[in-house]
């Protein structure tokens, strides 16, 4: 197995499933793995060592959040990044450090705990999803320039050889609050503008506004494509892109009548989609689909996972979340979920009722993290660290700090 | 389009629009500071055009949300053709734009917003074209692959009101102006008047943050703008801190017109403004206090690139009228700002 670093994340409805693979050579100027003393991994062979762990989502943002400006400001310019795991017993353990290595010799050291748990990752079955497109990013990213501000929903929809990207909000205004009905936007684009289509034709299938723009951004950052695979409404879609040993992976949940073949996503057709018809297969849907993964899972030469691999619904990490030990509170500036996106308004929110993110319309759990073909999406944190020798070093680098705020040069010029 | 779409939602959260078979009227009311009663010939917007209404002279009177509205009008900056429909979607009025775009334009992101005005109903943007064929090689490049269109819908709810409702909203009524001098170019207008503003609000009392979060007009953004009828205006703060003024110098006052006054050359004889012009020193200004940030607002309608004339009515309002360029003088937006004691 190819060694990688692979981040992952779970909306809190569940909902929505988003995984990063980082490859150690593409992606990375230096990348160690020592699977040998570490602790909490499971008893396994080399191939298939592994380190995962689980990390406070904002702790993370904080320290990579807003660099990107950092870049411009040459006097505070990041040089390079490193990463180690810390979970030597003699010392504070559950560490991850994260090392930001500046021009002038500024570091900023960030020290976040984790929690060292076996991970899960989302489950999707490729082979059922016969629908299939792939799309320059940048066409994707354009179309969100014209939806509206606080639009929920986007259905997505072919017909007569064109593909149409419907963004709208499930709601039911009276009187004087007609007009805060956010926009509705069609866009409807001929097929071929496609690099592959391959769905169904009158096939409806509906996924949040927000987790598109934020996909979409993102891969237009790497100027490349994605691909969308799905088989029909109310089972999840995965979109994937990959450029510079980054393979991005996200599984959403989709809503959508499949019995009725089409939705259309004018408000009273909608409330049929958050009634009766989209539930009861949800449930059923989603039993079935964990256990036929399990088995093949066992015919394989992999390891028996270390817990049963139905653990669907209940279990999740929101409850470990709770147990940890006491992660630094984020700063309140960090309250957008979104890496990419600023966060819309929420004034809107407040009105609606979200039936979006009721119990059913979660993703299916996999605890074994075995990378299977198809379903290689593991919620591990760090495969590995960048494991320079570890604290020793970062201690001579206290030694030679200076005051951030006085160039070495000028130090210099003072005693000469 | 979305430069007066854009200028309006600056000072109110929906428009009253009302649509007849000569003109579009676009008024906003907001509950606190300026209003704007804007009055555009039809063919400023549209290339062809049907009305059709039950009321008197093909009268429709809609209530429309101006940020979707301004959203809706962006998307359509590079289309080849966009139409607007009143229609009902679910019992729910709706005003849908069609906006047709080929590919090549909109794999080009639109990085600006134009404020030329928008012809919808099919009808190409021959300037578009010829902007497009300037690119050369660039352009070529992007047509290899594909022109196909892109059809983009964007729903905008509205509300249609009822010839009642609209009877109770009156333009507001102005005492006859002391002066009428032509605005310097806004956008230097408003550079200077920004910067005062924060300079008054950043000097004042501590308590100025609070209301800045509340939008509420607080006295320390208060900015007196003065104008006499020899073409000086002046625009200036002051706290107690500090007193700054700008001197514009050599503006034109124009002349009133005796047939669009009322009395004819005796009306003009006896108007507020003419008597303005014998006077001397301090009482040849008229004076308006207005908020700061509201006018920072009003000087937004710049970007349509009008001329503009300021009438100042002394200690009472200060009345905008921005012709839209190259116009007959049949579109025209009015602003109405109230002064604020001293």
């Amino acid at each position: 197995m190819d060694l990688q670093l692979i981040l992952t994340a779970l909306n809190s409805s569940k909902s929505a499933y988003a995984s990063f693979s980082l490859d150690a050579i593409v992606f990375f100027d230096k990348y160690n793995f020592n699977p040998g003393t570490a602790k909490g991994r499971q008893n396994l062979d080399d191939a298939e060592a592994r380190f995962t762990c689980q990390l406070y989502n904002k702790a993370l943002l904080s320290v990579f959040k807003g660099r990107l400006g950092d870049v411009k400001d040459k006097d505070t310019a990041v040089e390079r990044c490193e990463c180690y795991i810390q979970e030597q017993p003699d010392q504070t353990e559950c560490r991850l450090i994260v090392k930001i290595i500046c021009r002038h010799g500024v570091i900023k050291t960030y020290k976040l705990t984790y929690e060292s748990v076996e991970v899960m990752h989302a489950l999707f079955n490729k082979n059922a999803a016969k629908n299939t497109w792939t799309i320059g990013a940048s066409t994707l990213r354009s179309f969100a320039e014209y939806f509206g501000a606080n639009t929920e929903q986007l259905d997505i929809s072919t017909e007569n050889g064109r593909a149409t990207f419907t963004s709208y909000t499930e709601k039911v205004m009276n009187g004087r609050d007609v007009l805060k009905q956010p926009l509705q936007t069609s866009i409807t684009i001929d097929n071929l503008d496609f690099e592959d289509f391959t769905v169904e034709e009158q096939l409806h299938v509906g996924i949040s506004v927000k987790d598109f723009k934020a996909i979409v951004t993102h891969a237009e950052t790497l100027k490349t494509s994605i691909t969308a695979f799905y088989s029909f409404p109310t089972r999840p879609m995965q979109l994937n892109y990959h450029e510079h040993g980054m393979q991005c992976e996200f599984t959403l949940m989709t809503i959508g009548d499949y019995r009725g073949g089409s939705v259309t996503p004018a408000p009273a057709a909608v409330q049929q989609v958050s009634a009766a018809p989209v539930e009861k297969p949800l449930s059923r849907q989603f039993t079935a689909q964990a256990s036929s993964i399990t088995t093949l899972q066992k015919s394989t030469t992999m390891p028996p996972p270390s817990e049963p691999a139905s653990r669907s619904f209940t279990r999740e990490p929101q409850s470990q979340r709770t147990q940890r030990p006491s992660p630094p509170p984020p700063k309140p500036s960090l309250g957008t979920e979104s890496l990419f996106m600023p966060a819309d308004e929420d004034e809107d929110r407040i009105w609606g009722e979200k039936n979006y993110d009721d119990e059913q319309d979660t993703l299916g759990w996999d605890a074994s993290a075995n990378n299977a073909p198809g379903l290689n999406v593991t919620r591990r944190e760090s495969e590995s660290s960048s494991r320079l020798p570890p604290y020793r070093s970062w201690h001579e680098d206290l030694n030679i700090r200076i005051a951030p705020t006085q160039r070495i040069s000028d130090v210099k010029a003072l005693f000469d | 389009m979305p430069g007066l779409t854009a200028s309006l939602s600056s000072l109110g959260k929906d428009v009253w629009l009302q649509l007849n078979n000569e003109q579009l009227r676009f008024t906003v009311v907001p509950e606190q500071g300026s209003q704007v009663w804007a009055v555009l010939a039809i063919d400023t917007i549209f290339e062809t055009y049907n009305i059709q209404s039950a009321v008197e002279n093909n009268t429709i009177n809609l209530r429309i949300p101006l940020a979707p509205l301004l959203r809706a009008l962006r998307s359509a900056v590079n289309a080849s053709s966009v139409s607007i429909r009143l229609t009902k979607k679910d019992n729910v009025p709706l005003l849908s734009l069609t906006i047709i775009t080929n590919s090549l334009t909109a794999s080009r992101p639109a990085t600006s917003i134009t404020t030329t005005t928008l012809n919808p109903d099919n009808a190409p943007f021959p300037e578009e074209f010829s902007a497009n064929d300037s690119f050369g090689e660039a352009n070529a490049a992007g047509f290899i692959s594909h022109d196909r269109e892109r059809t983009i819908t964007q729903d905008i709810p509205v509300m249609v009101l009822a010839a009642t409702t609209v009877a109770s909203i009156h333009e507001p009524q102005c005492p006859q102006p002391d002066v009428h001098i032509m605005l310097p170019p806004l956008l230097q207008l408003k550079a200077i008047s920004e910067r005062f503003t924060k300079l008054a609000l950043t000097t004042s009392s501590s308590g100025a943050r609070d209301r800045r979060a509340a939008d509420a007009p607080a006295s320390s953004s208060r900015l007196i703008l003065s104008a006499n009828a020899h073409g000086v205006l002046r625009i200036g703060v002051e706290t107690s801190a500090l007193k700054i003024e700008s001197k514009w110098e050599g503006l034109t006052n124009p002349e009133l017109d005796p047939q669009q006054v009322e009395g004819g050359e005796e009306g003009v004889r006896g108007h507020a403004s003419t008597k303005m012009k014998e006077r001397e020193g301090e009482e040849a200004w008229s004076v308006v206090r207005v908020e700061g940030r509201d006018w920072g607002r009003v000087l937004g309608v710049g970007r349509l690139g009008g001329r503009v004339i300021a009438c100042f009515c002394h200690e009472h309002a200060l009345i905008l009228y921005v012709y839209l360029s190259n116009d007959d003088m049949e579109s025209v937006l009015t602003y109405y700002i109230a002064s604020y004691s001293a």
